[in-house]
């Protein structure tokens, strides 16, 4: 398989697009108004879901069954005539095309959009075989042209503007070309058009194939699916294994979605259905001849029958490539599809990279996923991207291993409780005269180490776990229940405060709170990088710890934290029949804090609305409104407090920027995400803005700081203690 | 002319996936996607629309297809032609003049009320040159026969679609691909009419 670059500097080129204008501002406006224009495009809908469950449903069956269908659709084309090849690669592609081409006597190629020959590099491989090809999507002929790579699968020259445009136009076709976009869209008309009418051969991807009759289905808006499927007499079809479906009516099933999605339309101009050898029309000496056209199928495995056998990566055939996933990535909408390097770009781009060139090229830009799960819930085949990108690391970090400095940390400081908290107490002696407004998100700050254009956050100088047993003096006599604390890293070393908030606000509750001092970091940075082994052993220290308990409920707030002893770790241990149901048992006890709080106020009935007048707005953390699915609970503890005035802040839901080691590691994606944090928590004219998360109280304390100090950061805990009488 | 199925009417449709009631979403939706929509009584009434748009466009050249299946199309069509206007029905004769034809003209089998998509039998390789190569495209629709959804639509396909090529058609060729500005026209035809007939005794086109 064909590695698309050596020894990149993907931090350099980051830089380079972050500097360029043109692109951004395309890509910020658009990534503004495609949500609301995707939805529009549903209206017409009962429910979104159940769509997105059909097709999740039917392509997941079609994965579970792939051999067969494979087989089925094989006959289906057969029997109608058409000609059938598997490929197991590209070179195979290339060398039966070849002999296509010989056999055939053909010179000249046009090409509908298709991103599995681009996948296998196929127009550079038929032009050093003095074939003439031409891409016929206008972007894609652009591009061609231009010697650029798309940057978007369905908009590939999103990142241009038109005197760029006009500049392409003019050099292919030696004249001047005003940078006029109908007067260009016209001259693409004719240029097109005469490749269309003198091509001998065709080449088309498609959007689906169906096992039932052998059709294939194209879907484009300017029609030049259409056309290659039409004038030119040979036809072929080069399809994934991904792309086949079941039934002729199953093809409903992503034609509801796929449009909406990809184009924010109902349907596109033209959907197109070629199902074996039709008559075609053309001249043979002067005279004008009907013979049914030769169409050849090729199905192409390059990795995916492989990906269809693994239990968890076969969740790619749920992809239509809508590109809606890179539509709503925060990185994405920042930087464009180029630097992801590959073909297929974003998320979903990273796992495609990751099965079909191999885990070197996925560990390139697999960084380039913070995690923030918007993508899943857009997804027509409801793909979980970012934990299959969790996947792909665990593996590349088996195969691979960890790099040094990481493995150093990880194995030797993270697995050891004592030492790693007898090295935050020293940071926070060591921090003093480096202290500075800036900080990091996750802990362990070790990170920070490793890169310099960061300082250390804060590091309290006493750390929440030393001052519980002040603070428990306070549990009442007579308790309703008992909650034992998971404070995490940074409420327990960056924001101890906040820690004596929750304790407040539960003893408030008539709960008595105590706090297993073994705990130790939940395990989410190392989760996050892929090291599992670590993130066990550190679990089963968590697990171990609060098993000593008594405690009926086990708290966080964090919901980053809560999420990883919530889910993840029952995950981890999924096989372990020692430590599975103990990490089961443990799970179950798990809460986050508004959501727990929340319910215990309502019970006491004091969740009732208040009308204040000090404006306060929210920030809903990735991990708690997707992780988690809680949204409602902070904001209805806020419009509860007293004096307060809720309101709505314009994309509270997108994350923060910050996400781990990557905020870090990348702080010239991060900074321009907080930035637009920033600036729609001050539109809002919110004195204070309200997180349920430690880490997105440090990000946008790290930025408000900065950027407005008047506007105060408070987790909601802090918020209700003082609200207590 | 080769099709799909030649009798969509009698071997696909059922009344109940097929109904006159959709037709309010449909229209609604093809205007969304930039179709034009004309309602006519009959073929008569048809001629006479059909001569103003070649009027208006100052039309040459018109290719056509459908007129052997269905002999009121082809009294329209013969109608239309004059001794400026030359009207191709013959497929050699639509091949040899699509590239220059000024005007296509074709039928559609149903309408999709969901997305304002019109369904269209494109077995035969004339039948797509008519709706792609002019830079306008007029399709006849039965006013009644309209599906709710894509899904419904897919039902009604799934009885038929045994072999060939067919699709939908769901306003003019478009782009966006130079910052994002919508543009009509690019490969295929700029301005697609919908000709909805509203009253056909029959049930058929064609
Ligand atoms: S992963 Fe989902 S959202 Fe992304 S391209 Fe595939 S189908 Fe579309």
């Amino acid at each position: 398989m064909e590695a698309a670059s050596t020894n990149r500097n993907i931090r350099k080129e980051i830089h380079k697009k972050l500097q360029d204008n043109i692109m951004r501002d395309a890509l910020s406006r658009f990534a503004a108004q495609y949500p609301d224009a995707r939805l529009h495009a549903y209206d017409n809908v009962e429910s979104i879901e159940a769509l997105r469950d059909d097709l999740r449903d039917m392509k997941r069956y079609t994965v579970d069954h792939i051999a067969t269908i494979a087989d089925t659709f094989e006959s289906s084309v057969r029997e109608r005539g058409a000609e059938f090849y598997r490929a197991a690669d590209g070179k195979a592609v290339k060398e039966y095309l070849m002999k296509i081409c010989e056999e055939n006597n053909v010179h000249r190629i046009v090409k509908s959009k298709s991103m599995a020959t681009e996948e296998i590099h196929l127009n550079q491989y038929l032009k050093e075989k003095g074939l003439h090809v031409r891409e016929t999507d206008l972007g894609e002929w652009m591009l061609s042209v231009a010697g650029q790579r798309p940057s978007h699968m369905v908009m590939p020259a999103i990142h241009l503007n038109r005197q760029q445009c006009a500049k392409f136009f003019s050099q292919e076709l030696k004249e001047d070309i005003p940078s006029d976009i109908p007067f260009m869209i016209q001259t693409a008309r004719r240029v097109l058009r005469k490749e269309f009418l003198s091509a001998d051969m065709g080449i088309t991807g498609a959007n689906f194939g169906i096992a039932e009759n052998g059709a294939i289905g194209l879907v484009t808006n300017e029609g030049n699916a259409r056309l290659v499927t039409t004038t030119p007499r040979i036809h072929v079809i080069i399809i994934g294994y991904e792309k086949l479906i079941p039934k002729i009516e199953d093809a409903a099933k992503i034609l509801r979605l796929l449009p909406r999605n990809g184009t924010c339309q109902r349907m596109t101009s033209y959907m197109t259905m070629v199902d074996g050898p039709t008559p075609v029309m053309y001249k043979k000496d002067g005279k004008w001849i009907e013979e049914p056209r030769k169409v050849y199928v090729i199905l192409l495995d390059n990795g995916r029958l492989k990906a269809a056998n693994d239990p968890k990566l076969k969740e790619v055939y749920q992809c239509v490539r809508c590109a809606s996933c890179l539509n709503v990535c925060p990185i994405w909408t920042l930087v464009g599809g180029h630097v992801y390097g590959h073909i297929y770009s974003g998320g979903i781009g990273a796992i495609l990279t990751g099965l079909l060139n191999g885990l070197d090229d996925f560990s390139k830009f697999s960084d380039l996923c913070i995690g923030c799960r918007k993508c899943v819930t857009i997804c027509p085949g409801k793909i979980h991207i970012p934990d299959l990108i969790d996947e792909l690391r665990a593996r590349n970090i088996k195969q691979n291993g960890l790099p040094l400095p990481e493995k150093a940390v990880f194995q030797n400081i993270l697995t050891n409780r004592k030492i790693f908290h007898a090295l935050l107490r020293i940071g926070s002696i060591g921090q003093k005269p480096v202290q500075s407004g800036k900080f990091i998100r996750h802990l362990p700050l070790f990170f920070s180490g490793m890169t310099k254009d960061r300082s250390l956050p804060a590091i309290a100088a006493e750390p929440f776990r030393d001052r519980t047993k002040k603070l428990f003096q306070k549990n009442p006599d007579k308790p309703v229940c008992k909650v034992a604390f998971f404070s995490g890293c940074n409420l327990d070393f960056v924001f101890p405060e906040t820690g004596e908030s929750v304790v407040k606000v539960l003893q408030d509750l008539n709960i008595e709170v105590s706090y297993p001092q073994e705990q130790s970091c939940c395990g989410k940075p190392v989760l996050g990088i892929g090291d599992r082994e670590t993130a066990k052993k550190i679990a089963q220290q968590n697990i171990e710890a609060f098993e000593k308990s008594s405690a009926d409920i086990i708290l966080a707030a964090c919901p980053t934290c809560a999420e990883t002893l919530r889910k993840t770790y029952c995950e981890l241990f999924a096989d372990d029949t020692i430590w599975g149901p103990r990490a089961e048992a443990f799970s179950r006890k798990v809460h986050e804090f508004t959501s727990f709080v929340a319910d215990a106020y309502k019970r006491a009935g004091r969740l009732a609305p208040t009308a204040g007048t000090h404006k306060i707005t929210y920030h809903d953390s990735c991990h708690i409104k997707r992780g988690l699915g809680i949204y409602k609970e902070p904001r209805a503890l806020l419009e509860a407090a007293d004096g307060t005035q809720f309101v709505e802040m314009e994309n509270s839901d997108k994350c923060c920027g910050m996400a781990g080691a990557f905020g870090v590691k990348y702080s010239e994606i991060s900074l321009p995400i907080l930035k637009e944090k920033i600036d729609h928590i001050k539109n809002t004219g919110a004195k204070t803005v309200a997180v349920a998360c430690p880490a997105c109280m440090m990000q946008l304390r790290g930025g408000l700081d900065q950027q407005a100090p008047d506007i105060k950061v408070k987790h909601i805990a802090d918020i209700l203690a003082e609200h207590l009488h | 002319m080769e099709k799909v199925c030649k009798d969509w009417v009698a071997e696909a449709f059922d009344s109940s996936l097929v109904n006159a009631c959709h037709w309010k979403e449909f229209a609604q939706n093809a205007k969304t996607a930039s179709a034009e929509i004309l309602h006519v009584q009959n073929f008569t009434e048809a001629t006479a629309t059909v001569s103003e748009i070649i009027h208006s466009l100052k039309a040459k050249t018109v290719i056509a297809v459908g007129g052997d299946e269905n002999p009121a199309l082809q009294n329209l069509y013969k109608s239309i032609s004059s001794p400026s206007i030359n009207v191709c029905t013959d497929k050699f004769d639509i091949a040899e003049n699509a590239p220059t034809a000024d005007l296509g003209i074709s039928t559609a089998e149903f309408g999709i009320g969901e997305t304002g998509s019109v369904c269209v039998d494109t077995y035969s390789y004339e039948a797509r040159l008519v709706g792609m190569l002019p830079p306008v495209h007029i399709v006849f629709l039965n006013a009644s026969h309209i599906v709710e959804n894509i899904t419904t639509a897919f039902q009604v396909i799934s009885r038929v679609f045994h072999k060939g090529h067919m699709g939908f058609i769901t306003g003019p060729s478009r782009t966006a691909d130079i910052e994002r500005v919508l543009s009509l026209g690019v490969h295929g035809p700029s301005r697609f009419i919908i000709i909805a007939i509203e009253n056909n005794p029959e049930g058929r086109l064609h």
